[in-house]
């Protein structure tokens, strides 16, 4: 009977019905919830096309899963002097069989920013380094125009392509397949858009062998239809577990969860950029009031200790978050100890906001998108309410993210949820394109639609990515959180956690990068 | 010109003292089905009318929700003693209360957007058969034009130019409906056109105004009535999907669209509630109303008449 079934199953479908036990375990599906845009790795900075890529093709500097960094390609690095670094290079083989040398690093450095239409170049990865100098086939020289110490994390982004691929690879034939060699655990095979992508087992691969022969890597975008797909036992794996079924599937016995917590924030971007009135902020009575309320200290402090961050956590989130007062989880580099979310005082917000001049309150009008993070458009409703019981009566509009992000780029609203990805797994990125005051020429501040500026903490964060030694740029980082935060320049909430769902007899390594990597995925003996 | 106006499809058989109206109700309660739709028709309408007083809570005020009583299951009660017959949605608003509130906007949106859309497109349609030339074709083929659109993508359009809140999902029915309403009113008009009481009328060199909305119209309504009911009927149903593609009212102001749409995410997680209780008082309300439509069809069509 049981036979007969998966037979059948095989027959209907493409996908083998897996289970570790199985005969046929050799193949896997693996479920995603975003689709992958292209196979290109130097197309788009956007996690879902990196996170299939990371699957095929490596970077120098390798990220373990809490995102600090670990050999890759590169098996050590080392400063020779104030701007260059030193790669020692791996005895590894692209999927062809040619082997990787520093002639590859080269050349990838040199493709990065001629990619043609990329909507997210990862040239800003590359455009630190002035020199490339290859010492030997195993040794390669990158410099910097400044002291860089950021090398390797940005290292750390680059996938590299063998050098065989020529002038001018295009993106269509990375997509073709063509193109697609990289020297990663699985081999490309096919790509269908919106559907899946084939990968095959990298025999020759340099590290621990891959545990599957084959991997079907499935997009299935649809929430609920990924659930089902698990429940069912038609993939082995999904990413992106829904918050409404992890309580479902934790109960299940044939189901085991992985989380971790993910080096995404999840923060209100406040307008601190007009000195005179804000769109959508107004008097208790719908007055126009002269000045931005949100420019007073206090008041942003009101607004940030009204919200009950665990109530948000436990309700909203079903625990899939963790409360948050700055930028990164605790454990990562340049974590603030100590620095965590101020408890729920509802007297206190209302004494701060009448010390302001507000004794009445205010009307505020919230925005969120409503299909871009995890429960976002619930997130702002429940703020919406802690707000209105200090006083701030909230009204709560949220729009799909494709129209969302237009006005929170052109700056429209006045307190908006936003949700930032600190790739690089360290402060740096966060204070130089959150709360920096914006600059678009010196690459500062790109993402701070509040136009947050404090020149003190400008300096501080200079000073701090021009300090090479390790202890000390925490240091500096460390004290910079804790000004920005101090000042209230945005309200974190909660950083969000990564969820993976696998059939009961596998294990997997679950990222806080949110990559989906069939290498991490194994059998559990 | 009290006698011109009389409808000249008034049946001969029935006794001449008894008045259409009266005619109409009678044939009309010969459906008990019918009858029925009217009755759940009027209770809904009296609790949506009712809701801010026999709601348990507002759930449109947000200082009266509390997260923490959210995802209750019916019968429920939350901190301060409320009881949640029907369960809590996400937010921890009354489910009773929100279909209450929700049936209230869901009626408002039908019935505003179907009158509106009933007076632009007859008058369009009447304007059109009485015109005719290029006055007609000017505006008939603009009926073409909106009926060849599927009217959730271009509700979704407006929506997504305008932006949301509940005068423009009205907006939005309005445009999406006006056509089907100018399209029966010219019908209606053309075949009533050529009767002898118009050419009476227009003899008497009475105001073309005055032809057309005294005369014709009466004439054409009993067409227009039941194309009415059906689009109030379909203007809660687009109004409903509207809203739980999230482009339709404000989430802190749900219809009965939006409440579905809340829950639609924990369906698999057994918390059926949520989408369930709205879902079905959609149901009823929409199945009311068509059942009411369908009598006066069969009412008001002289082809019909036993």
């Amino acid at each position: 009977m049981r036979f007969k079934g998966v037979a059948i199953g095989s027959l209907l479908m493409a996908a083998v019905p897996v289970a570790a036990s199985n005969a046929l375990a050799q193949n896997v599906t693996v479920a995603v919830g975003a689709a992958v845009g292209s196979i290109d790795p130097h197309y788009y900075t956007l996690t879902p096309n990196t996170s299939l890529d990371a699957n095929v093709f490596e970077r120098l500097v390798e990220t373990d899963a809490q995102a600090r960094p670990m050999p890759g390609l590169a098996t050590s690095w080392k400063l020779v002097d104030d701007r260059t670094w030193e790669l020692k290079l791996r005895d590894a083989s692209f999927h062809d069989g040619t082997p990787f040398t520093a002639e590859d690093v080269a050349y990838t450095i040199a493709r990065v920013p001629t990619v043609v239409n990329s909507p997210g170049s990862f040239a800003i990865y590359t455009r630190p380094i002035t020199g490339v100098e290859i010492v030997d086939a195993h040794t390669i020289r990158l410099s910097t125009a400044n002291v860089y110490p950021l090398l390797p994390t940005d290292l750390a982004q680059l996938f590299i392509i063998p050098h065989k691929l020529g002038a001018n690879p295009t993106t269509e034939d990375f997509n073709s397949g063509k193109n697609a060699i990289g020297t990663g655990p699985y081999r490309f095979v096919s790509y269908k858009p919106g559907d899946r992508i084939e990968l095959e087992r990298n025999d020759g691969y340099w590290g621990t062998k891959p545990a599957w022969q084959h991997i079907t890597y499935r997009m299935i975008t649809n929430d609920a239809a990924r659930t089902a797909a698990m429940l069912s036992g038609d993939v082995a794996m999904i990413d992106q577990v829904p918050t409404a079924d992890i309580a479902r599937l934790r109960a299940d016995k044939g189901v085991s969860l992985w989380e971790t917590v993910s080096l995404r924030i999840i923060y209100l971007a406040l307008d601190q950029g007009r000195d005179g009135p804000t769109p959508f902020v107004t008097g208790p009575n719908g007055e126009i009031l002269a000045k931005n309320p949100l420019k007073d200290l206090r008041v942003r402090q009101a607004l940030s200790i009204a919200i009950n961050r665990p109530a948000i956590v436990q309700r909203v989130m079903e625990g899939a978050a963790i409360p948050s007062a700055q930028f990164l989880p605790p454990g990562s580099f340049s974590y603030v100890p100590g620095l965590v979310p101020p408890p729920t005082d509802i007297a206190k917000a209302k004494a701060l906001l009448a010390a302001a001049g507000f004794p009445n309150g205010l009307k505020i009008t919230l925005h969120g998108s409503n299909d871009r993070y995890l429960n976002d458009a619930k997130i702002v409703q429940a703020i919406g309410q802690m707000w209105t019981r200090i006083g701030v009566q909230t009204a709560v509009e949220t729009q799909p993210w494709s129209s969302y992000a237009g006005h929170a780029t052109k700056l429209e609203y006045s307190v908006f949820l936003q949700g930032w990805s600190i790739s690089s797994g360290e402060a740096s990125n966060p204070l130089r394109a959150l709360v920096a005051t914006f600059d678009a020429a010196k690459g500062r501040g790109t993402v701070n639609r509040g136009r947050y500026s404090n020149p003190a903490l400008d300096s501080l964060i200079d000073k701090a990515v021009s300090t090479a030694d390790d202890g000390a740029r925490e240091a500096l980082l460390i004290q910079a959180t804790r000004m920005a935060m101090d000042d209230v320049a945005i309200i974190p909430l909660h950083n969000q956690k990564n969820t993976w769902a696998t059939r009961a007899g596998f294990t997997y390594v679950p990222r806080a990068d949110e990559e989906t990597r069939a290498y991490d995925l194994r059998p559990a003996n | 010109m009290a006698v011109l106006e009389k409808p000249v499809a008034a049946p001969r058989a029935r006794p001449r003292e008894q008045s259409p109206f009266a005619r109409i109700a009678g044939d009309f309660a010969q459906s008990p089905v019918a009858i029925a739709g009217l009755v759940v028709i009027v209770v809904i309408i009296l609790l949506a009318v009712t809701a801010s007083l026999i709601a348990p809570q507002n759930p449109y005020d947000l200082a009266q929700l509390d997260i923490m009583d959210g995802r209750l299951p019916p019968g429920s009660s939350s901190a301060d003693g409320l009881t949640f017959w029907l369960g809590t949605d996400d937010q921890g608003r009354d489910m009773l209360s929100g279909i209450l509130y929700g049936l209230r906007i869901s009626l408002i949106v039908g019935a505003g957007s179907a009158l509106v859309a009933g007076l632009v497109g007859t008058s369009l349609g009447l304007t059109a058969a009485y015109a005719g030339g290029r006055v007609e074709a000017a505006i008939m083929r603009l009926v073409d034009l909106q009926l060849s659109f599927p009217a959730i993508l271009v509700a979704l359009m407006i929506l997504a130019a305008l932006g949301k809140g509940v005068v423009n999902v009205m907006l939005a029915l309005v445009i999406v409906e006006w056509a089907s309403y100018a399209r029966t009113a010219r019908g209606a008009a053309l075949a009533e056109r050529a009767r002898e009481y118009i050419e009476a009328a227009e003899c008497l060199a009475l105001p073309k105004w005055r032809v057309v909305f005294r005369h014709l119209l009466p004439n054409c309504l009993p067409p227009l009535i039941v194309i009415g009911t059906i689009q109030v009927a379909r203007a809660i149903a687009l109004e409903a999907t509207l809203s739980f593609l999230g482009l339709g009212v404000p989430i802190t102001e749900p219809s009965l669209g939006l409440l579905i749409a809340n829950g639609y995410q924990y369906m698999l997680s057994g918390k059926y509630w949520i989408s369930f209780y709205p879902g079905i008082a959609l149901l009823v309300t929409i199945m009311a109303i068509n059942l009411v439509g369908d009598q006066l069809r069969d009412v008001l069509n002289p082809r019909l008449q036993r």
